[in-house]
C-alpha cells in the first residue's frame, strides 16, 4: 500500500532523529570573542560600518536589557542561560558582507545546494534548472514572474548573499540585508526600526536590539505589487553562537509583498539561542503576507541539544484597511516561544494568524499570537493547530483584545490540538479582552485523538485504516497548509506528514 | 503569592500584618492551626499577588485592595429568610456561627469554632498552591464557619442554607462539608452583608462529595457595592457522585469567587453554571481550576455574563486533564454580554491536557445584543428598552432554567428579577 509507506516515510523524516539537515560545515569564522558588554557592541556596530546613531540605539537597549529578567511565564523549561557563554558574532571569514553570487564562498553555496535554497538566480524552485544563458533570459519571460523566488541568505550572524536584487529595484522594491539599508537607505531604517517593538518591549527583544547581526530588509513602495516572493534563509552553523536577527518590512501605501522565511541549524549536543526580531508595518491599503518554515534543529531523541527559538514577531497594520496575514509551520527547535502579532491601528484594517504547530520529542512549543484591535471596524482570525506526539508539550497562547475605541471589532479564534500518545501534552491559554460593547469575540477549542466516527465514516466507504488516519491529519491542517506560498506548502506538507500507526484505536 | 520581593508594602498589606500580630490571641486554635496561620500570614508578608502572577492576571490584588476596615462590625439582629423555603437555616453573623443550630435528620452539624479550637481540622487549612492568596488570608483569620457532615445514603427533604451575613467590618469564614456515600442534598450558601459599612469578607467552602452521592451547591453572592468579597470553592468529587455548582454574584466592589475542584472517582460529573450580573464601578472574577484526575469523568461548565455602567469582569476556567484521566469528557463555555461603552470583560479559558483519550472543548464569546433578535421583538410592538430587557433575561435565565428542581428555578429567577429590578 503506497499510502501507508508514504505515511512511514515521512515519519521518519519528521522523528527527531532523522533530521536532514543536521550536518554542520567547516568554514573558517571571524568570530567576536564570547560574552556581552558595551565592548561587544561596540565591535558589532564597527563590523557592520554601522553609523553612530545605530551604535547609541543598541548600547540604549543594552543599558536598558541589563535592568530586564528573563520572562517565566511561558509553559517552557530550560536550565538557565549563561548570557556570557555566548558569541554575539560570527561570520565566514571569506564574506565580509553580501556580495555577487560569483564572489562567495563556494563552501558556502554548497551548504545551501544541500539545503535545497535556490541561490543561483537560474533556478526556479519548482525544480526547472537552466544553464544557457538565452535559455534563461527566456525562461524569464515565460516563466510566471510569481513563481520566482528572491533569497538572503542569512549564515550565522551575517547575510552572505542576497538573488534578484536588480530585478526588484527596477520595481522600486528594496530587498537587502539589514546591515546594507543601514548603510545605503538609513533615512528609512531609522524612520521604522524599533517603531513596531520598541528596544524597551520584552527581554529577548531587548537583547536582540542591542547585539543583532543581521536579517532583511524590504521596501515595497507606494503602489507596488512586488514582483516575486521575497524569502529569507536562515543558517545556524557555528558552536555556541546566537543567532539574532532582525527583519523589517514596509509595505507603503497599496504595496503587496508576500514574503517567506526557513531556518535550519546542524545537530549538537549542546543548545543554542536564537532571538529574532520582525518587524512589519503596513500603512493605508498596503498588504504583507508573512510565511515562516521552521525546522532549527530540535534536539536528540532524549532531548538532548537543540535550539531554543525566542522570537518577537509583529507587524502593525498602520494604515487603514491595511493587512497582515501570519501564516507559520513550526516543526523544530527543542523551545519554541513565538507570538507573531498584529496590531490593528488603522480603521478597517485586518489581521490573520495561521499556524501549525508539531512537537515531536522532548519538543516545548508555546506559541500563538495577539490581535489588538485599535482602529475601528477591525477584524482578525486566528486559526491554529497544534498535534503533541512523543513527550513533547504543545500551548497555544493567545491574546485578543478590543480597545475602548475599537468600535466593530471582530475576531474569529479557532484553536485545535490532536494528541499522539499519551505521555505529550497539549494545552490552549486563550486571553480575551473586550473594553468596547460593539466588539464581537468568538473563541473555540478543541482537544481531542481522531474520533472513533471520523475514521468509521471514511473507513467504511472502503478506505484502510492508516490510510484514513492520513486523511484525516490532512484534513485537520489544511485550513492553514491553504495559507501558504504553494512552493512552501509542498515542503510543508511533507514536514507535518506524521504516522499515527500504534498510537490510535 | 509573588515570588519576588515587593518593593513596599501597601497599605492593605501592613494593616492585614498589623492585625495578624493584634488579633493572634483570640484566634482559635494553637499548636497544628497556629503552625498553619503562621505559614499563611508569611505568604501575605511576601505581598498580595499582582498581574504578574498568572492566576492574578486580571485582577491585580495588591492594587485593587486599596485598604482593608477594622475588624469592628456593626450589628445584626437575625438571619434572614431563605433563598429556598423551607430551608434549614445555620447562620454565620458577624463571623460567629450559631450555638443553637437547627436539628437536621441524617446530618451532624458542628461549629467551626470548635474544629479549630481541638486542631482537628489543621491538615485542612493548606493552600492549594503558592499563588492562593484567598486560602492564605482565610488560613490566618479564620475563627469561625460550619462543619456539616450528611450521613451516608441520607436523602434530605429540606435543603441546608449557610448563611454568612455581615455589617461590615473583616470576617474569615469556613464552611466545611462531608457528604456520605449515596447521600443526596441541595445545599445553599449565602454571602450578603447589610448597611453599607465597608466589610471584607474571606469565605473558603471545602465540600467532599463521596461516592455514588448527589450534591447541589448554590452559591448566592449579593453583597453591596461597599464589600470586598474573596471567596474560594473547593470540592472533591468521588466514584459515580455527581456535584451541580450554581454560583451567582450579584453585587460586591471586588469580588473573586474561585472554584478549585478535582474529580477523584471514576464516572464522578461535575457541572459548573454560573450567572455573573456586573453593574456599577465594580470588579468581579470568577476563577475555576478543576482537575480530572482519574479516568472517565465528566464535566460541562457553562457561564454567563451581564455588564454593565463600569464594570469590570473576569472569567478564567482551567480545565487539566492528567496523564491517566483517559475517557475525560471536558466542555466549557463563557458566553458575555457587554452592554456598556464603559463595561469591561476578559476572560481566560485554559485547557491543559496530558491524556490523548479524551474530548474536550471551550468556546468564549463577548458581543453586544444581536440587532437581529432585538429587531425580531420590536417588529412585533415590545419597545426597544422591554425588548433589551426580555433578551437580557433570557440570555441568564438559560442557565437556570437547565437546574431540574423547580423549587431552585423559581427561587434563583426572583433574584434575577430583582437585580434587573434595581439594575436594569
Amino acid at each position: 500500500m503506497p499510502a501507508v509507506q508514504e505515511t512511514i516515510d515521512r515519519v521518519r523524516k519528521i522523528d527527531v532523529d532523522q533530521y536532514k539537515y543536521g550536518f554542520q560545515t567547516e568554514i573558517e569564522m571571524d568570530k567576536a570573542p564570547k560574552g556581552l558588554s558595551e565592548d561587544i557592541i561596540r565591535l558589532i556596530s564597527e563590523k557592520k560600518g554601522e553609523p553612530d546613531w545605530m551604535l547609541e540605539w543598541r548600547l540604549g537597549a543594552y543599558r536598558r536589557w541589563l535592568t530586564l529578567e528573563e520572562p517565566t511565564w511561558a509553559r517552557v523549561h530550560y536550565p538557565k542561560i549563561d548570557f556570557q557563554d555566548i558569541h554575539y558574532y560570527a561570520a565566514p571569514k571569506s564574506t565580509p558582507g553580501p556580495k555577487s553570487l560569483d564572489e562567495v564562498d563556494p563552501e558556502l553555496l554548497k551548504v545551501y545546494e544541500k539545503l535545497g535554497i535556490p541561490l543561483k538566480e537560474q533556478e526556479i524552485l519548482a525544480g526547472v534548472r537552466k544553464t544557457d544563458a538565452s535559455e534563461l533570459e527566456e525562461a524569464n519571460d515565460n516563466v510566471y514572474k510569481s513563481g520566482r523566488v528572491a533569497v538572503d541568505a542569512v549564515f550565522d550572524s551575517v547575510s552572505v548573499v542576497t538573488t534578484f536584487k536588480k530585478e526588484l529595484a527596477q520595481a522600486g522594491v528594496i530587498f537587502c540585508s539589514i546591515s546594507e539599508a543601514i548603510r545605503e537607505h538609513p533615512e528609512l531604517v531609522q524612520k521604522y526600526l524599533g517603531s513596531v517593538v520598541p528596544t524597551s518591549d520584552n527581554f529577548y527583544a531587548t537583547l536582540n536590539s542591542a547585539v543583532f547581526t543581521d536579517g532583511s530588509f524590504v521596501f515595497v513602495p507606494k503602489g507596488v505589487r512586488c514582483p516575486m516572493e521575497l524569502s529569507t534563509y536562515f543558517r545556524i552553523n557555528e558552536k555556541n553562537t546566537g543567532q539574532f536577527e532582525r527583519t523589517l518590512i514596509i509595505a507603503e501605501a497599496g504595496a503587496y509583498v508576500s514574503y517567506l522565511e526557513g531556518c535550519t541549524a546542524p545537530q549538537r549536543d549542546e543548545n543554542q539561542l536564537h532571538a529574532a526580531v520582525v518587524e512589519l508595518i503596513a500603512l493605508d491599503d498596503a498588504e504583507i503576507k508573512y510565511s515562516t518554515v521552521q525546522n532549527w534543529y530540535p534536539g536528540d531523541a532524549e532531548g538532548k541539544g537543540g535550539i531554543y527559538n525566542f522570537v518577537t514577531k509583529r507587524g502593525d497594520c498602520r494604515g487603514h484597511r491595511s493587512k497582515i496575514s501570519w501564516t507559520q509551520v513550526e516543526t523544530g527547535s527543542a523551545i519554541t516561544w513565538k507570538y507573531p502579532s498584529c496590531i490593528l491601528r488603522g480603521d478597517d484594517s485586518s489581521g490573520e494568524f495561521y499556524s501549525i504547530a508539531v512537537s515531536n520529542g522532548y519538543q516545548q512549543v508555546d506559541s500563538g499570537t495577539k490581535m489588538i484591535h485599535l482602529g475601528k471596524n477591525t477584524s482578525s482570525r486566528i486559526i491554529s493547530k497544534g498535534i503533541a506526539a512523543g513527550f513533547s508539550q504543545n500551548t497555544y497562547r493567545g491574546q485578543v483584545s478590543a480597545h475602548r475605541k475599537a468600535t466593530n471589532a471582530r475576531n474569529f479564534t479557532n484553536c485545535d490540538s490532536l494528541l499522539i500518545g499519551d505521555q505529550c501534552g497539549a494545552h490552549t491559554v486563550p486571553y480575551m479582552e473586550a473594553k468596547n460593547a460593539t466588539a464581537k469575540f468568538e473563541h473555540e477549542a478543541t482537544t481531542s485523538k481522531i474520533s472513533e466516527d471520523q475514521k468509521f465514516y471514511v473507513m467504511q466507504r472502503g478506505i484502510p485504516e492508516e490510510e484514513a488516519i492520513a486523511l484525516i491529519v490532512n484534513g485537520f491542517v489544511k485550513d492553514v497548509i491553504q495559507q501558504l506560498p504553494m512552493e512552501f506548502a509542498v515542503e510543508a506538507q511533507k514536514l507535518i506528514g506524521i504516522s499515527l500507526e500504534g498510537s490510535v484505536g | 503569592m509573588n515570588m519576588h520581593a515587593q518593593p513596599q508594602r501597601t497599605l492593605a498589606e501592613t494593616a492585614l500584618i498589623d492585625a495578624f500580630g493584634e488579633r493572634l490571641s483570640l484566634l482559635p486554635g494553637d499548636g497544628a492551626v497556629m503552625v498553619k496561620r503562621d505559614d499563611a500570614i508569611e505568604a501575605i508578608k511576601h505581598g498580595l499577588p499582582t498581574r504578574r502572577v498568572e492566576s492574578w492576571h486580571y485582577t491585580d490584588l495588591r492594587r485593587l485592595l486599596t485598604s482593608v476596615p477594622a475588624f469592628e462590625a456593626g450589628d445584626i439582629a437575625k438571619a434572614l429568610d431563605p433563598v429556598l423555603d423551607g430551608s434549614a437555616v445555620l447562620p454565620v453573623l458577624n463571623g460567629v456561627s450559631s450555638a443553637k443550630a437547627p436539628e437536621i435528620e441524617g446530618v451532624t452539624v458542628e461549629r467551626l469554632l470548635e474544629k479549630l479550637t481541638d486542631g482537628s481540622i489543621a491538615p485542612g487549612l493548606d493552600r492549594y498552591g503558592a499563588d492562593d492568596a484567598i486560602g492564605a488570608l482565610n488560613t490566618a483569620f479564620v475563627a469561625d464557619g460550619y462543619f456539616i457532615d450528611i450521613a451516608d445514603d441520607a436523602e434530605l427533604e429540606k435543603p441546608i442554607e449557610l448563611q454568612n451575613l455581615q455589617a461590615g467590618g473583616q470576617t474569615h469564614v469556613r464552611l466545611l462539608a462531608r457528604v456520605g456515600a449515596g447521600a443526596k442534598a441541595i445545599i445553599v450558601e449565602r454571602q450578603t452583608s447589610e448597611g453599607g459599612e465597608a466589610a471584607l469578607v474571606s469565605s473558603v467552602s471545602q465540600l467532599v462529595v463521596g461516592d455514588g452521592a448527589e450534591v447541589t451547591w448554590l452559591i448566592v453572592q449579593e453583597q453591596p457595592d461597599t464589600a470586598t468579597h474573596l471567596a474560594q470553592f473547593k470540592a472533591h468529587i468521588g466514584k459515580d457522585a455527581k456535584l451541580t455548582l450554581f454560583v451567582m454574584n450579584a453585587g460586591g466592589k471586588l469580588v473573586r469567587q474561585e472554584v478549585v475542584v478535582r474529580t477523584t472517582g471514576e464516572g464522578a460529573d461535575f457541572k459548573l453554571r454560573g450567572i455573573n450580573l456586573l453593574a456599577g464601578d465594580t470588579h468581579t472574577d470568577t476563577t475555576m481550576v478543576l482537575d480530572h484526575a482519574v479516568p472517565h469523568t465528566a464535566s460541562t461548565e457553562v457561564i454567563r455574563n451581564v455588564v454593565t455602567g463600569k464594570a469590570r469582569g473576569v472569567f478564567q476556567g482551567r480545565i487539566n486533564v492528567h496523564q491517566y484521566a483517559q475517557k475525560t469528557n471536558a466542555k466549557m463555555a463563557c458566553n458575555t454580554l457587554l452592554l456598556s461603552d464603559e463595561g469591561e470583560f476578559s476572560t481566560k479559558p485554559e485547557l491543559e491536557i496530558f491524556a490523548d483519550d479524551v474530548v474536550c472543548g471551550h468556546g468564549a464569546t463577548v458581543t453586544e445584543i444581536d440587532h437581529n433578535h432585538l429587531f425580531y421583538l420590536m417588529a412585533r410592538g415590545i419597545d426597544e428598552k422591554a425588548a433589551r430587557g426580555l433578551l437580557v433575561k433570557a440570555f441568564v435565565a438559560e442557565v437556570i432554567e437547565e437546574l431540574d428542581d423547580e423549587a431552585l428555578v423559581d427561587a434563583l429567577e426572583a433574584r434575577l428579577d430583582a437585580w434587573f429590578s434595581t439594575h436594569g
